[in-house]
């Protein structure tokens, strides 16, 4: 027992020994925590600036459903990085429970502030201050499997412009065959509908929040008129089954299998598209209204300082240096991210695939939701706006759905 | 494999060839049951990436890849980083989970003590409190013990949820000793630490396997706690790793990911419990008691 | 050795029963350092919590001292009586199944048949997979468009058309339970194997003398002598079911129509989506209560004349 027990502290202090030894050795680094969504670009951007400047800058890539939860975790025992990429709709909520540097003095003195993408800007301000600047951009649009179209008789040059267009388009494509469906959306993910199926009321000109994003406007008629129009599409089997199952799992799987016609996405496809199944054929157009008009949800991350932070200035620097020209064009663009100033959305490297530009552009006449309880509202699997949908769509009440939903958001706003 | 009384036992069992064919028929068809998913997942993860996710699904690969494992490279520090952290963790929790379920089961079993089932209760709760529920106390102790972001940290977290199962199982394991052993032993004059160590300790050793295996597989799968106790990606461990790959924007899932990670979650904890199945010959305690 | 077998009596625990404990210190020695561990990483926490659990206290963010007011605002709140009632359903429907399917197979593997081992390392290893991962697996293998079931259960001729077995109320509860029980019967068996292999091999021949059968032998030997055990891995799966998470949070998101909302989901839902780190803490501290009940009560019944 005693010759066990000695064996043990010997394997305990040599493993405390080694992690110390390790963490001797770290030079002192800037830290940055970003969400796993988009890590492969964080990392070579990252890997750019460390190749190019003294301070070295530590990338932790944190699970996004977690990403949260960890930095309040860290928060509150004091342990916070230099650098924070947040979800944008986030920022509002981090700003307002004082867990964000103000930069607004350091903003205002960049060149090109005005040409940085609105939804971002907007919604890093918080009363008097600004607590963040863009760092990726993501817009949603509309992709179409072009192979498709074109069997079905439509014109793959010509994507749809209006609802109607759309059903059409479901209906021709649903009509090749079993296994082909005409359009598909992620029926049991919050967030996904978010960002896909709310810039077709902000085109048809609805909202579902005021401005201030204090008041819910759900009873606009463009919010029924949209989910009748899922609602049909559902109803006459244009969307397969499996859809009203999906959390997200296959927001982009389905799309990648060739067999479905259209759907709301991200840039973020595009590459995976091109990479990983060269043999889709695909388009981006906007994400069209009831009668025309187009929007599109502007998201993407922001990066902040957040409060307590160790190395303020050299994490201005960084910022500055991401959102400069040379690198949101030689870098951003160039791998097919969109750039975050809208001055660039056009540029060289997108010339090559105008697919890309397209995307830029959603995103920059996108628009963002601005709420202090963001995921309580359209980010929770079992809140509000989810249910709405599916009650509407799947259920098929839409009046009880939109006057549930109306209730509760507005029970969820008046308690903040 | 087999014991001496297990070879006893075949001679004098009068099994038909039909029951015993019977049996064999039932043992593979659940067999089959059970593996299929992993056999599946493994197949799967050597598909190229569009045709792990195809409808329909394929059955055999069109070609055998590895570009659902190559994209574990390009995470972080690479793979070797967090499979050296993984099994660090869990070879510490495996070694404090035995020492402490042991003298924790021997004691509950063996002695009586004032608070002795006062501790045992509390020891049992430890079970009852979801993760999530002291996620952020528990960082807050480990940040002022400055154990935050070690690994040390990490398994001093996972032996202690390992306790109240270890700890039942060693004590129940104790209890079925029989007492004559230790009263000769007793008499003979040893004390009672070495009592345990010499004696009991063979006798248990189903028991200590059991512990180590389970402490073994929670510290190596564990999730949450490896990724917000770890303030800094070096020290991120396994399952943080495949978790990340797989993911993407809204909760997107590359499949052929999952499967990769499937299989390398699971190649080490085959071997090693192929290896450990000699611990669980039956005969082990009758022979004790002849 | 004894020549008859009484139900629940056996040689040991006469032999406990005349054996003295030692009553002093000792044993606790033995048991410190486990405490120990258990004090600073479990109760301290808990102690935390439960201090957290009377405040408003947001996950980002000032907190304030509301008393007990937490504890007020969860006797109305529906989601978490029907949360509560939900997980009580689910835990009383897959215990028997993870239970009984557990006993077969460790009777199955029990057998001194060749090649058992192999058997036993099949039906384990779905546990050596986290329960995260295997549930998206199980997504993965239940999804109508990519997923393997679907085909193969049509082309044995069991169903007619694919199956959307999530958004299903009349399946996902179903395909939770199968994949949940996939994943953790194998430990139960073993559990349940390590207390069958410590009942010594002469009892039964006692029994066989007399004539007993093969049932007869489970049922007068074996069962009697699995009780301690029994109720350890009735406790844990009780336990585990009571706290389980990942499986509706991956597979069905608490649907379809929020009807799998477990206790856990619900405090997870509270401290993490809704930031209320205060009101989840609060909602935890009355589910280990309830949990603690329950143990208790399970202990108690599968006592056996020792103190449990």
């Amino acid at each position: 027992m005693c010759r066990r027990l000695f064996l043990f502290s010997l394997f305990t202090a040599f493993f405390l020994l080694s992690i110390s030894v390790v963490a001797a050795q770290e030079p002192v680094t800037l830290t940055l925590w970003s969400r796993d969504a988009n890590q492969a670009f964080v990392r070579q951007l990252v890997d750019a600036w460390n190749e190019t400047h003294d301070n070295q800058i530590d990338v932790t890539i944190i699970p996004s459903a977690e990403f949260v939860t960890r930095f309040g975790t860290g928060a509150a025992a004091g342990e916070v990085p230099d650098l924070l990429p947040i979800d944008l709709i986030y920022v509002p909520e981090f700003a307002r429970a004082g867990q964000l540097t103000d930069i607004s003095e350091f903003a205002s003195e960049l060149p090109y502030f005005d040409q940085l993408s609105p939804s971002h800007v907007r919604l890093a301000r918080y009363e008097d201050g600004l607590y963040a600047l863009p760092f990726t951009a993501e817009g949603s649009v509309l992709i179409y499997n072009k192979g498709l179209f074109e069997a079905a008789g439509l014109d793959p040059e010509a994507p749809p412009t209006n609802y109607q267009e759309i059903l059409e388009a479901a209906r021709a494509i649903r009509a090749l065959g079993d296994d082909t469906y005409g359009f598909y959306f992620s029926g049991a993910c919050a967030g996904c509908n978010a960002f896909t199926f709310l810039p077709l009321i902000w085109a048809s000109g609805g909202d579902v929040l005021s401005d201030d994003g204090l008041t819910a406007t759900l009873d606009d008629p463009e919010v029924a008129a949209a989910l009748e129009f899922y609602q049909q599409m559902w109803n006459e089997g244009l969307i397969p089954p499996g859809a009203q199952a999906d959390s997200g799992t296959d927001f982009l799987n389905a799309f990648t299998t060739g067999t479905i016609g259209m759907a709301g996405t991200g840039a973020f496809s595009i590459s995976v598209l091109k990479n990983d199944y060269p043999d889709i054929d695909f388009g981006i157009t906007f994400l069209p209204g009831r009668e025309g008009g187009v929007s599109s949800f502007a998201g993407g991350d922001s990066i902040a300082v957040p409060a307590g932070a160790q190395h303020v200035e050299e994490a201005f620097e960084f910022i500055e240096w991401a959102l400069s020209d040379e690198v949101q064009l030689d870098i951003y663009a160039q791998t097919g991210q969109l750039p975050v100033r809208i001055d660039l959305a056009e540029n060289e490297y997108f010339e090559a695939d105008p697919r890309l530009t397209t995307n830029a552009e959603a995103m920059a006449l996108g628009r963002t939701p601005y709420s202090f309880v963001y995921n309580q509202l359209f980010n929770d699997p079992n809140g509000p706006w989810l249910q709405m949908i599916q009650t509407a769509v799947f259920g098929g009440d839409v009046e009880g759905a939109v006057s549930t939903a109306q209730e509760r958001f507005t029970q969820i706003l008046s308690g903040q | 494999m087999a014991s001496v009384s297990t070879l006893k036992r075949r001679e004098s069992r009068r099994w038909s060839w039909v029951t015993t064919g019977v049996l064999y028929a039932i043992c593979i068809a659940l067999a089959v049951i059970f593996l299929f998913p992993i056999f599946w997942s493994i197949l799967s993860s050597f598909k190229p990436p569009a045709e792990a996710s195809a409808s329909p699904p394929t059955f055999l690969p069109s070609r055998i890849t590895l570009d659902n494992y190559r994209k574990l490279e390009d995470y972080g520090d690479g793979i070797g980083q967090y499979l050296f952290n993984s099994t660090a963790t869990a070879l510490m929790t495996v070694i404090g989970t035995i020492l402490l379920s042991t003298l924790g089961g021997y004691g509950f079993s063996r002695f009586s003590f004032p608070g002795k089932n006062v501790l045992f209760i509390i020891i049992l709760a430890t079970l009852m409190i979801p993760f999530q529920s002291i996620l952020v106390p528990l960082f807050l102790i480990l940040t002022n013990l400055k154990l935050h972001n070690t690994l040390l940290g990490l398994a001093l977290v996972y032996i202690t949820f390992q306790l109240p199962f270890g700890i039942f199982i060693m004590r129940n394991t104790f209890d079925s000793v029989p007492r004559e052993l230790e009263e000769a032993a007793l008499l003979d004059g040893c004390s009672s630490l070495s009592l345990l160590y010499r004696v009991m300790l063979s006798l248990v050793r189903p028991g200590i396997i059991t512990v180590g295996i389970y402490a073994f597989l929670n510290a190596w799968n564990e999730f949450l706690a490896a990724l917000i106790f770890m303030t800094r990606e070096e020290r991120f461990t396994l399952p943080i790793l495949l978790t990340s790959v797989r993911s993407g924007y809204y909760g997107a899932i590359d499949w052929g990911a999952l499967q990769a990670g499937v299989t390398i979650t699971i190649l080490p904890c085959i071997v090693i419990f192929l290896l450990l199945q000699r611990y669980y010959v039956r005969g082990l305690m009758a022979g004790a008691t002849k | 050795m004894t020549d008859q077998v009484a139900p629940s009596v056996t040689v040991t625990n006469i032999a406990r029963r005349t054996y003295r404990r030692r009553r002093n210190y000792t044993g606790l020695f033995f048991v410190l350092p486990a405490v120990l561990f258990t004090f600073t990483f479990f109760v301290i926490p808990l102690i935390m919590t439960a201090f957290m659990s009377l405040h408003d206290w947001p996950l980002l963010g000032e907190r304030k001292l509301i008393g007990l007011d937490n504890y007020v605002a969860m006797a109305n709140d529906r989601q978490f009586w029907n949360s509560l009632l939900f997980t009580t359903r689910y835990t009383l429907l897959i215990t028997p199944v993870i239970f009984i399917l557990a006993f077969v197979l460790a009777l199955l593997v029990n057998l001194p048949l060749r090649g058992v081992g192999i058997f036993r390392t099949a039906y384990f290893l779905p546990v050596v997979i986290g329960l995260g991962t295997s549930s998206l697996l199980w997504v993965w293998l239940l999804n109508d468009r990519v997923g393997i079931i679907n085909p193969i259960l049509s082309s044995v001729g069991l169903i007619d058309r694919s199956i959307v077995w999530l958004a299903d109320p009349n399946y996902a509860m179903i395909a939770v339970i199968i994949s949940v029980v996939w994943k953790t019967v194998g430990f139960t068996m073993i559990l349940l194997l390590t207390g069958m292999q410590a009942i010594p091999e002469a009892l039964y021949e006692a029994a066989k003398v007399d004539g007993a059968g093969y049932l007869q032998r489970i049922r007068y030997i074996m069962l009697p002598l699995l009780r301690r055990t029994f109720a350890l891995a009735l406790v844990l799966s009780v336990i585990g079911s009571y706290l389980g998470f990942d499986q509706f949070y991956i597979m069905t998101r608490g649907g379809p129509q929020n009807q799998t909302i477990s206790v856990v989901y619900w405090i997870y839902t509270n401290s993490f989506t809704y930031f209320k780190l205060g009101y989840g803490a609060a909602l935890s501290i009355v589910l280990l209560v309830i949990l603690g009940i329950l143990s208790l009560i399970q202990l108690r019944l599968l006592r056996d004349d020792t103190a449990f």
